[in-house]
């Protein structure tokens, strides 16, 4: 812990400094820097975070492979997610058909079956469902990076430079923090454009102020720590005092918060898609799968919306437990 | 004090009061090697003794101490040993027994007087339910014992103050109210765990000799745990000394003070050692005629208060000049306003009024800090550094050291990296870091090192003139000491004059060449050295000097016929608060009518000090 463990680290007598010192600098004695990663200590301990961090992963990759497929470059799944195949609501197979299945597609080559069964339209639900994190992701993702970044850049403002136009910003803030974020997304999607875009920008405007909010609690915390009068002291500029000391020691509520607002922000995009302001069909995307098979449960064909279903109860829950294993060992 | 005990307390058996002989105290720890944190410790009080027991923090002096009362804080265990309390074996009593003694034959004062009354209970109800809970009284006989109590622990007005809750009560009356509660039905022994932690120094003496007489007056003997020497050298008879859990050094407290026999005891001492043999900072290399380097002038701080027309009055009327490579301490309670002066004199803070002259010696020209605009200030932050209080707050908490000693090189001049590194090398050198540290945090070092490297950084661009703010009221008697030294080394070596800060008088004794008295937001008496401290003028510094407990037995506090002190306590610097005229009226042990109108002024006399005392100006006191 200490930095004088002799073991892991030579310590010079000031003969050896005097050395270093004089002509031409080269420096033993000095310790390398050192990195600790927390994160793999907790991914070992932990089984909730564990499973979190397994999901993200999971999920992540299906999205890179999702664009590889949308570019044709290479493709995981069976069928390809956005053409009908012909056979129309197929039944997925039974749980003790898929060991006999499995050996038949894998080792001996056969036609893969339908494992999530088809749709009304004879689009491949096991495909679909694989595919769908390249929207899903890259719009959550995207959006929750975007309100992270605008967010902490206001907060920084706003909690270093208290005044009327910060407060005034604030009051926007909660304003816009007042209105139900579902109902909000929804409006600026419907007024703006169903499209990809247009979605991120609705979601990176409703999670900002929660980054806000975050930020300048805590800069207002650090502002009055004893550092920062110091760094003034030894002449630094305001703007460097407030980027390069406040916001570094700002940022752990944030980044401790995003993993949640991705998962929420996924939460979002499918239910946007769900009520008919989302992404446009036939665009492999979970809400829309679930409201496509909506339609379709009462006539038995439960496949089309449950799988999605889980899929989104999953990643969603993978998320939360990563944010909240990280705002457990923040506090 | 009309009370019968509930029974009569058994004949003591020894001379001693309490007798501890070989306590270990043991505190299991999950997956790895317990932790004996009281070892082999033995003690002995006899009746109306005042024995201290010191060391430094985490040393086990709390946790012996609480052992005494066969308590431990869990999940320790007390191993072995025995505590004799008048011939009974406190360990090995029925718990119910054991309580019946504590609160009525051993009282305790533990720290943070606040935390430790209740807070939802009149004082008065605190101290009757002690009493009650020992001795057979009605509810009225309590109260009045209550009030009784109160008065004997100095607290004005004890009629109205008895009805207080722990919250109307000022933290020194506060702990009054604690020692009423522990002295309530007379103790044979009375524990003291750091009672004055966080008084103030006048508000410190009056405590301790109200503790001093109560205690005489009842013939307790008295348990001082507590890490100030200055409390030890003036009030104890004896004095224990205790590192890592055992029991060091055991002696008088004159012959202590004299001559420490143990190789720890001398190293705690050592600072006032090095005051005595070298007789602290030497003026002989300041140029007595030299133009300033610093003079501040009508320097005034105002903090507005939100929602009132009324202001703090930080600092009013300032001032003072400092020579190149001089030293001024600048000294006062909490309060005083002296933090106040330190930054606006950096224009850290705005100064409300007055005007700030800096001799650039380089331009060989005076010039006004007050004037610089806010990039011109920026520059010449090179020149008019600071070291703030607390070494780990004021250091990033994500920085390296090398990073923090570059930052004033990226800022101020334009070295190649390799110039850089090579400055900071020399820098950690010259305040005695090893390399070692190059690539540490801030919280990977003691507070020592932490206060080192805000020091490298201090100096890194050769300053004039630095502003030390409290720099070692966060550090252990022995890093103080060696961190006073550097900061003397370096001002020889470097020339650097000094604004230093600082309630403890010791140091300042040490390191300063002039002293300045501060009492709410005004100086009161500015002189060299030897005058402030040996024959102080104005009736605040006089109390303040004799308030204060210096760590030497010679002219101990409790021997002296007349102990000066100041009534109350320091009034909140509010404008609608501030008398009139002599700030001090009310307090002051010489006030006369005059003073309650008269504003004063700071005079010079004839010695060359300055003085904001009328009286004193007309050589009436």
């Amino acid at each position: 812990m200490t930095a004088e463990n002799p073991q892991t680290r030579h310590t010079p007598t000031p003969e050896d400094l005097d050395q270093h010192i004089q002509p031409h600098m080269v420096i033993e004695g000095i310790p390398t820097k050192r990195h600790t990663i927390d994160i793999v200590r907790k991914f070992k301990e932990e089984g909730l975070f564990r499973f979190g961090c397994l999901v993200i992963m999971t999920t992540m990759g299906l999205a890179i492979f999702g664009w590889l497929d949308h570019y044709d470059i290479y493709r995981l799944w069976p069928f390809d997610p956005n053409r009908a195949t012909g056979n129309v609501s197929v039944e997925p197979p039974g749980f003790l058909e898929i060991p006999g299945l499995l050996w038949k597609t894998v080792i001996l080559g056969h036609e893969p079956p339908h494992w999530f069964g088809t749709d009304n339209a004879g689009l491949d639900v096991f495909s679909r469902t694989l595919a769908a994190p390249r929207t899903d992701m890259t719009i959550a993702i995207v959006a929750a990076f975007l309100s992270m970044f605008i967010g902490t850049a206001f907060g920084l403002v706003a909690g270093f430079y208290r005044n009327a136009l910060t407060e005034f910003l604030m009051r926007i803030s909660d304003l816009l923090q007042a209105f139900p974020v579902f109902i909000t997304a929804m409006i600026l999607v419907a007024l703006s454009g169903r499209n990809e875009f247009n979605i991120i920008l609705a979601l990176a405007l409703v999670y900002t102020p929660i980054f806000i909010r975050l930020t300048r609690a805590e800069v207002m915390g650090q502002a009055v720590r004893g550092y920062v009068e110091s760094a003034r002291a030894v002449g630094n500029p305001q703007w460097r005092v407030a980027f390069g000391h406040v916001l570094p020691n700002s940022l752990v509520p944030s980044l401790v918060q995003i993993s949640t607002t991705v998962g929420f922000a996924i939460l979002l995009t499918s239910g946007l898609s769900f009520v008919g302001a989302g992404v446009r069909p036939p665009t492999p995307e979970w809400g829309l799968m679930i409201a496509l098979g909506a339609d379709h449960i009462i006539l038995g064909e439960w496949w089309g919306s449950i799988f999605p279903g889980v899929a989104i109860a999953l990643t969603v829950f993978g998320f939360a437990a990563v944010g909240h294993g990280l705002e457990e060992d923040y506090r | 004090m009309v009370a019968q005990p509930k029974q009569a307390a058994p004949a003591p058996t020894s001379e001693y009061v309490l007798e501890a002989k070989n306590i270990t105290v043991r505190f299991p720890i999950e997956h790895g090697a317990d932790v004996v944190a009281v070892r082999n410790f033995n003690l002995q009080v006899k009746p109306g003794e005042f024995v201290g027991l010191m060391g430094q923090p985490s040393c086990g002096k709390s946790t012996a101490a609480m052992a005494m009362l066969g308590l431990v804080r869990p999940p320790g265990v007390i191993d072995s040993g025995v505590v004799n309390f008048m011939g009974r074996n406190l360990l090995t009593m029925m718990e119910d027994d054991v309580r019946e003694l504590r609160g009525r034959d051993i009282g305790m004062i533990v720290q943070n007087p606040r935390y430790s009354l209740h807070p939802m209970l009149r004082v008065g109800d605190q101290i009757a339910n002690v009493y009650r809970a020992h001795n057979q009284v009605t509810k009225g006989e309590a109260w009045k014992h209550a009030i009784d109590m109160l008065r004997m622990v100095g607290i004005n007005d004890p009629e109205r103050r008895v009805k207080a809750y722990a919250h109307e009560l000022s933290s020194g009356m506060a702990q009054r109210v604690l020692i009423a509660i522990a002295l309530s039905s007379r103790p044979r022994l009375l524990i003291a765990d750091e009672p004055t932690s966080g008084l103030d120094v006048t508000i410190q003496a009056q405590f301790l000799d109200q503790m001093w007489d109560a205690c005489r007056q009842t013939k307790s003997a008295v348990l001082l745990v507590s890490q100030n020497l200055g409390i030890m050298a003036n009030y104890c008879d004896r004095i224990l000394i205790m590192n890592e859990g055992t029991l060091v050094e055991e002696a008088d407290v004159y012959s202590f003070f004299k001559a420490p026999k143990h190789e720890y005891s001398r190293s705690i001492l050592r600072l006032q050692r090095a005051a005595i043999e070298s007789g602290g900072a030497d003026a002989a290399h300041i140029d007595e005629k030299a133009a300033p380097l610093i003079e501040v002038k009508d320097l005034s701080k105002l903090f507005p208060i939100r929602h009132s027309k009324s202001k703090v009055h930080a600092a009013e009327n300032i001032n003072f000049f400092i020579r190149p490579g001089e030293t001024l301490g600048l000294v006062g309670e909490s309060g005083s306003g002296k933090t106040t002066v330190g930054r606006c004199v950096l224009r850290l803070i705005e100064p409300t009024g007055g005007e700030i002259l800096f001799r650039n010696r380089q331009a060989n020209q005076v010039e006004r800090v007050t004037d610089y605009s806010t990039n011109e200030m920026r520059r010449k932050r090179a020149k008019l550094q600071i070291v703030f209080q607390d070494p780990l707050d004021s250091l990033d908490p994500r920085w390296t050291v090398d990073r923090v000693l570059r930052e004033p090189l990226d800022l101020h001049t334009d070295m190649t990296n390799e110039q850089k590194k090579a400055r900071v090398i020399e820098l950690m050198k010259l305040v005695g870091l090893e390399g070692a540290h190059y690539y540490a945090l801030p919280r990977e070092m003691s507070a020592g090192r932490q206060q080192r490297v805000s020091i490298a950084r201090a100096i890194a661009l050769n300053p004039d003139f630095i502003v030390l703010d409290e720099p070692t009221s966060a550090l252990t008697p022995e890093t103080t000491a060696e961190i006073i030294r550097l900061l003397m080394d370096l001002s020889a070596k470097l020339g650097i004059a000094y604004l230093f800060i600082s309630h403890d008088l010791t140091t300042v004794k040490f390191i300063c060449h002039r002293v300045a008295v501060m009492y709410l937001g005004q100086m009161v008496e500015i002189g060299s050295k030897d005058q402030v401290f040996n024959s102080p003028r104005h009736p605040y510094a006089r109390a303040l000097l004799s308030a204060y407990l210096f760590p030497s037995t010679d002219n101990r506090r409790v021997d002296r016929t007349v102990r000066e002190t100041l009534k109350g306590e320091i009034p909140s610097p509010v404008t609608e608060n501030l008398p009139k005229g002599c700030y001090l009226y009310g307090r002051c042990t010489s006030q006369v009518d005059r003073c309650k109108s008269a504003p004063q002024q700071l005079t010079q006399l004839s010695d060359g000090r300055w003085v904001r005392c009328w009286r004193v100006a007309q050589g009436e006191i």
